[in-house]
């Protein structure tokens, strides 16, 4: 077993884990937030993108040993509140960004860290960006439409 | 029986979604997120064989890991299966083992369960878990399984075909004999599935003091799931709870009763521990059941002018070994055979069905059904005949659609179309594009040495189709109606509890807007509940484009019930006529007296606590439960036209799709932007069906497409923006509408495969035969063109 000492959504915890647990089952199982969802365990589907020091990344692909000292952020660090929903959030409900909501959690990660990294992106950006994501349920231009729709205040203070 | 609300305020409106805020907090719950004290985990040991006899299976070395606690092998259970026998005279069953016995007939089947007190340590006792296998020859390909002397995939079998079907109307030879002009050609679309993000999922748990079983599964079908459970353990119903929490995606993919649903039920019962199997991806690439593997064989007779004179399909599908719970191995032929006259005036039409039973893992449902494949052979057998005649593929659609007066139309494929726009579709869709100026355009294109192509289809699709429908299909299951039950509370909100299920479709919000106007309450007042068998009436569950139609239909039934009750108590204590309540708002009034009015959360109150204030012989409940099946049964269809604009690259392979466009008419839209959202994603996944999907298979069975990385599905840089348009032509459903999940996916198959032939015209003929067209498959034609032109 290994001491692993993290931030995760601003608290820091710290567990005792062995050396192979993925950082996806430690953050689900382990930690309790299971927001973050497993799609495809091989880094491929972007279902359980969560940001780590800022920049996205797959926590299916990190053991959890890996994330010692560093800091991570998943979906349910985005709502400021229990009642309101951040702004991406609130864009992908009004654009009908989602259906089945699997792919959402990595969906808004890897939004919001593109939209941290450029906060006027054009639609093919967009497409391109976030084409490490698979959604099977919406047909993707609803989701464009959201990020595109996030206000350029919001996206300059991410 | 049409009903609408004079005054709709909810109904037909783009609410947002009341399931939106749980999903995008991280809030759903998936089968995944559950947790139980105690949880043991399991792993199946599965066959890298796709035919063999299995000589023995050691677990010795598994059992003795610390933390395993049991290990399963096929000998364990043999006595239970999963069979689903059809009524079709001939139908030769097959039974679906738990875990198989002697016999491997799948890469991939489950041979052994292993459990133990942690995931990856019952992952690793699976590789402890020796099995030997004496290899057989395996019948890959259709063509294997149907060839002479090929061995049997179940001994008893008299050959590998589950049945055999063949309709043949009294003047097709005649008509075939007798026409100037016929047209052959084999068409092929690939084996691939509806592969959600969300990987298949089991909890159960067991309690021995009450003999009760709970099965938590991500499933579109929990009631069935439970009777098939049943059948499967000899248990009783009423000793089975299953629970579908929120889906990460269905797609047909989740409608079957699965083999490892039933065992995880048994480990859970012999164990009384809970267990927990939560599959990966290469498993559920390798088992999930697969589909739309289809191969026809069409002949169509036509005369000069490109009217259709005979119409005759053979269609083969393969199958896989097992007739699958609760559709059995017919679905896919019978549907094909029904519906591949499509819109047209089709006179003489033959059609034979043969589901094949192979090596290859069994195939379910999958969006859309055997549609997408029929579609592809009728509109691509009608743009070689616009082809041979010189015609503009558009015109033959027009010269050979049903028009407006010939509906309600039964077709020659058995199937009554109740009503139908698909002509005002396509045109619709040409106009809307300007069809006669991309031609232009592609002309000018062509000049420059660019290969443009167009491809337009329209299409009728099936929805809500119940009882009638189902009992010629020979399943042992009829699907006929979903029930809707209401109750208002005390405090006036109004719970529905629905025997369909939400996977996607936005369900929870569509019943509450068909719910909500009756009783004049706001959306956020209203919970739908799903998936709990404990919870909801009994039904089917969701697919087939029928839930906003029946769930939706009895939910707004009920309210109107529901609004009855209210209206007489209301009435009573108003001391005004029930005919003259009103509903606004949350509030209860008699028209043009606003001043007797009261909150409905009063009146609600009123009823349950206050049974001296209501009427003598009303009783103090406000619970409805309400049944709906779309009569007479034989569906209610919904019409399309689907246009695409693509650019090919003759020396990469490459198809741009640079415009892709739907008319679409699914009669009154509940929620127009669930509709879009529906449509798009549909169009999503056909755009995967046309050029990036196939389950590929080597010649011993062995799939070889087990990662993401193989088995390619769109991306956000490979779906453009579907543009869409609507025609709203109510059905006679209650309130007008018609089904609509499914139709976004039959039709790209069809239209890209026309227009990546239409795009390589410039360099020769050819044609575009089989899906997917991947870059190599897009060369090969290419190749086949120039040669041809030469």
């Amino acid at each position: 077993m290994v001491d692993v000492t993290l931030t995760i959504n601003g608290t820091t915890v710290s567990r005792s884990t062995t050396p192979r647990r993925l950082l996806s089952d430690f953050i689900r199982e382990d930690l309790g937030y299971t927001g973050t969802h497993v799609g495809c365990e091989h880094g491929y589907c972007g279902a359980c993108t969560i940001l780590v020091d800022g920049e996205p990344a797959r926590a299916c692909l990190m053991l959890a040993v890996q994330a010692d000292g560093l800091q991570l952020e998943t979906v349910e660090s985005l709502a400021p509140s229990p009642d309101a929903l951040h702004e991406i959030q609130q864009a992908f409900q009004d654009n009908h960004g989602l259906q089945c909501g699997f792919c959402t959690p990595g969906m808004l990660m890897t939004a919001k860290a593109l939209l941290a990294d450029n906060a006027t992106p054009t639609e093919e950006e967009v497409r391109e960006q976030i084409a490490g994501n698979l959604c099977r349920c919406t047909g993707y231009s609803q989701i464009v439409d959201a990020i595109l729709s996030v206000g350029p205040v919001v996206r300059e203070t991410p | 029986m049409t009903i609408r609300e004079t005054n709709p305020r909810h109904f037909g409106s783009r609410a947002a979604r009341s399931e939106d805020p749980r999903f995008l907090t991280g809030q759903g719950r998936y089968v995944a997120d559950l947790t139980n004290v105690g949880t043991v985990h399991a792993r199946f040991v599965r066959s890298p064989f796709a035919h063999a006899k299995v000589i023995s299976v050691e677990t010795s070395e598994a059992l003795a890991t610390p933390g395993v606690l049991a290990v399963f092998t096929g000998s364990d259970w043999a006595d239970i299966g999963i069979t689903c026998v059809s009524s079709y005279p001939g139908f030769q069953s097959s039974r679906m083992p738990i875990l198989a016995g002697d016999t491997v007939r799948y890469n991939g089947e489950a041979v052994a369960m292993v459990l133990a007190d942690d995931e990856y340590v019952a992952e690793d006792a699976a590789r402890m878990v020796f099995v030997d296998y004496e290899p057989l020859q395996p019948l890959v390909d259709i063509a294997d399984a149907l060839a002479d002397g090929a061995p049997r995939i179940h001994e008893d079998w008299e050959d590998n075909v589950f049945v055999k079907r063949r309709f043949v109307s009294d003047g097709f030879q005649d008509a075939l004999d007798a026409a100037p002009h016929v047209v052959t050609q084999k068409w092929e679309m690939a084996r691939h599935s509806g592969t959600p993000i969300e990987c298949r999922a089991v909890v159960a748990t067991y309690e021995p003091g009450r003999d009760h079983l709970t099965v938590w599964t991500s499933t579109q079908i929990p009631h069935l799931i439970k009777s098939g459970l049943a059948a499967a353990l000899g248990r009783s119903e009423d000793g089975i709870r299953v629970v579908s929490p929120d889906v990460g995606g269905g797609f047909g993919v989740k409608a079957q009763l699965y083999p490892e649903e039933v065992a995880c039920a048994q480990a859970a019962i012999a164990l009384h521990k809970p267990i927990r199997w939560v599959e990966d991806r290469r498993e559920h690439l390798l088992t999930a059941h697969h589909s739309r593997e289809h191969m026809h064989e069409a002949t169509m007779a036509y005369d000069d002018d490109g009217r259709i004179l005979a119409y005759g399909v053979e269609v083969r599908v393969n199958m896989g070994p097992y007739s699958v719970f609760p559709w059995t191995a017919t679905m896919d032929t019978g549907m094909a055979m029904g519906i591949l006259p499509g819109p047209y005036r089709v006179g003489e039409y033959s059609a034979s069905g043969f589901p094949v039973a192979t090596n290859k893992a069994p195939f379910g449902a999958y969006r859309g059904v055997s549609r997408p494949a029929a579609c592809f052979t009728t509109e691509r057998m009608l743009d070689q005949v616009a082809r041979e005649r010189g015609l503009d593929p558009l015109e033959v659609r027009r010269r050979n659609l049903l028009q407006s007066e010939d509906f309600p139309h039964r077709s020659i494929g058995g199937l009554v179309y109740d009503s139908g726009t698909v002509r005002e579709c396509l045109e619709l869709l040409v106009e809307w594009t300007n069809y006669e100026d991309l031609r232009v355009d592609q002309e000018r294109k062509r000049a420059d040495g660019r290969l443009m192509g167009i491809g337009v289809v329209p299409f009728i699709e099936q929805t809500a189709h119940t009882s009638q429908e189902f009992l010629q299909r020979g399943v042992p299951i009829v699907f006929g109606y979903e029930t809707s039950k209401l109750r208002l509370t005390p405090d006036g909100r109004l719970i529905i509890s629905a025997s369909i299920h939400s996977h996607g479709q936005g369900l929870e919000t569509t019943l509450a807007q068909m719910a909500a106007d009756a009783l004049g309450i706001g959306l956020a007042d209203i919970r739908v509940e799903f998936g709990d068998t404990d919870q909801v009436p009994y039904g089917s569950g969701t697919f087939a484009s029928r839930s906003a139609v029946l769930a939706g239909g009895a939910a707004r039934l009920a309210s109107l019930e529901l609004r009855d009750k209210l209206a007489r108590v209301a009435a009573y204590i108003f001391e005004a006529a029930a005919e003259d309540i009103v509903f606004t708002d949350g509030h209860v009034s008699v028209r043009g007296t606003p001043t007797r009015a009261m909150q409905l959360s009063e009146l609600c109150r009123i009823v349950y606590q206050r049974p001296e204030q209501i009427p003598p012989g009303e009783t103090p409940s406000l619970e409805v439960s309400t049944t709906y099946d779309a009569p007479p049964g034989t569906g209610t269809y919904t019409s399309a036209a689907h246009l695409a604009v693509v650019e090919v690259d003759a020396e990469t392979g490459r198809v741009q799709i640079d415009d892709y466009a739907v008319v679409e008419d699914c009669g009154r839209m509940i929620n127009p932007m669930i509709v879009e959202g529906q449509i798009t994603g549909g169009v999503a996944q056909g755009i995967g069906s046309a050029m990036l999907e196939e389950f590929v298979y080597d010649d011993q069975g062995n799939l070889m497409t087990t990662t993401l990385m193989d088995y390619l599905m769109p991306t956000a840089t490979d779906v453009p923006r579907v543009r869409i348009r609507h025609i709203e032509t109510p059905s006679d459903t209650v309130a007008g509408v018609r089904g609509m999940g499914e139709g976004g996916a039959i039709a790209p198959g069809a239209v890209l495969a026309a227009a990546v032939e239409d795009a390589l015209l410039p360099l020769g003929p050819v044609v575009v035969d089989r899906l997917p067209l991947s870059p190599e498959r897009v060369l090969r034609y290419a190749d086949r063109a120039r040669s041809n032109g030469r």
